[in-house]
């Protein structure tokens, strides 16, 4: 079901890839051919191998700014090290120390350490990043399009921080962001977030930026009770968006999420079934 | 593609990366798996000059002072 997901992931995956290694993402593009899991094992791998802490430098630097007050290791991450490196250290830095540098560091170089960082190695300095900040990081990220690092932060955000990045995107963009969610499960918490007003706002925000394979692999991972809350706005939608329904439903293959909302719907019902026979 | 599996490539991979490629990598082609273990090779060596260098800009933002400490910390 999530085919057309695990192709854009592995895209991502693969971009950040080049990223790492300082290629065009065209030149690694047979790593696109294996499979998502086996690609991200290979990014740890890398990472661990690029930035083991022998012999790397990195732990020395860290055990350096360890030395220096919050303020004068902000101003050094930001001017000298930059965010390749200031995401490498913050994983190697106490949590609450790294906090307090990021604290100190302006919105958009954070959201530029944030694409560099691995949020599995530093979900202890996520979590201290207060909820208001995680706010405006967040609305920087989704002014650069950046989802698939959003979709890796989700897990490791308390409710109060995943409610203000909410806050700062559109149900567009949280349809962009479930769509490449590293763990799909988090998608009925993220709803459970989001006022019910809003979450019967997401089909309207599909039909408008013609999203309907980010709509239907959410209606596949949500519960009952939320995916009714969702579909219900549903029943308005004109013919030519249920003509982009049924075009998505067949080029990804979505037949059963696609019921979901048919079942509520008999005009899109009947046009499945024409497409189908 | 010969069909040879490309071990000789796989076993390179293995030591560039200090531990075992995952299973998907074992279907790439030995040039495929050769041009990966040249891009980390270099990676690692372009990463070293530039923490290296990130280092000495780093110490031209300490008060001088405080150098003295920070180099015999960061060796």
């Amino acid at each position: 079901m999530s085919r057309a997901s695990d192709t854009l992931q592995a895209r991502a995956e693969v971009l950040k890839l080049a990223r790492m290694l300082g290629r065009e993402p065209s030149s690694l593009a047979y790593l696109e051919t294996v499979p998502l899991a086996d690609v991200r094992t290979l990014r740890a791998q890398i990472t661990q191998a690029l930035w083991s802490p022998d012999g790397s430098g990195i732990g020395k630097l860290a055990a350096a700014a360890k030395l220096l007050p919050a303020g004068l290791s902000a101003t050094i991450s930001e001017r000298a090290l930059g965010p390749v490196i200031s995401a490498q250290l913050a994983a190697r830095l106490e949590p609450s120390r790294a906090v307090d540098v990021a604290a100190k560091l302006p919105t958009p170089f954070l959201a530029d350490v944030a694409i560099e960082l691995d949020p599995r190695r530093t979900s202890a300095v996520i979590a201290g990043i207060p909820p208001q900040r995680i706010g405006e990081i967040t609305a920087e990220l989704v002014a650069r399009g950046e989802y698939v690092t959003m979709g890796q932060f989700v897990g490791h955000l308390d409710d109060d921080a995943l409610r203000a990045a909410l806050g700062a995107m559109d149900n567009a963009g949280v349809l962009r962001v479930g769509f490449v969610l590293e763990d799909k499960g988090g998608l009925d918490r993220l709803l459970a977030l989001m006022a019910p007003g809003r979450i019967t706002g997401i089909i309207g925000a599909a039909a408008e930026a013609d999203l309907w394979l980010e709509a239907l692999d959410l209606l596949g991972h949500l519960g009952p009770a939320r995916r009714r809350q969702m579909i219900a706005s549903a029943r308005s939608l004109d013919d030519s968006v249920l003509e982009r329904i049924v075009a998505t439903v067949v080029e990804h293959e979505l037949w059963p999420e696609a019921r979901l909302i048919a079942e509520r719907d008999p005009r899109l019902e009947a046009k499945l079934g024409l497409a189908r026979s | 593609m010969t069909g040879r599996k490309p071990e000789r490539e796989l076993a390179a991979l293995r030591e560039r990366l200090g531990s075992e490629p995952p299973q998907g990598l074992h279907a790439l082609t030995g040039a495929q798996l050769a041009d990966l273990t040249t891009a980390i090779t270099e990676a690692r060596r372009r990463q070293r000059e530039a923490l290296a260098a990130a280092g000495d800009r780093a110490l031209n933002h300490v008060p001088r002072f405080l150098r003295g400490p920070i180099r015999r910390v960061a060796g």
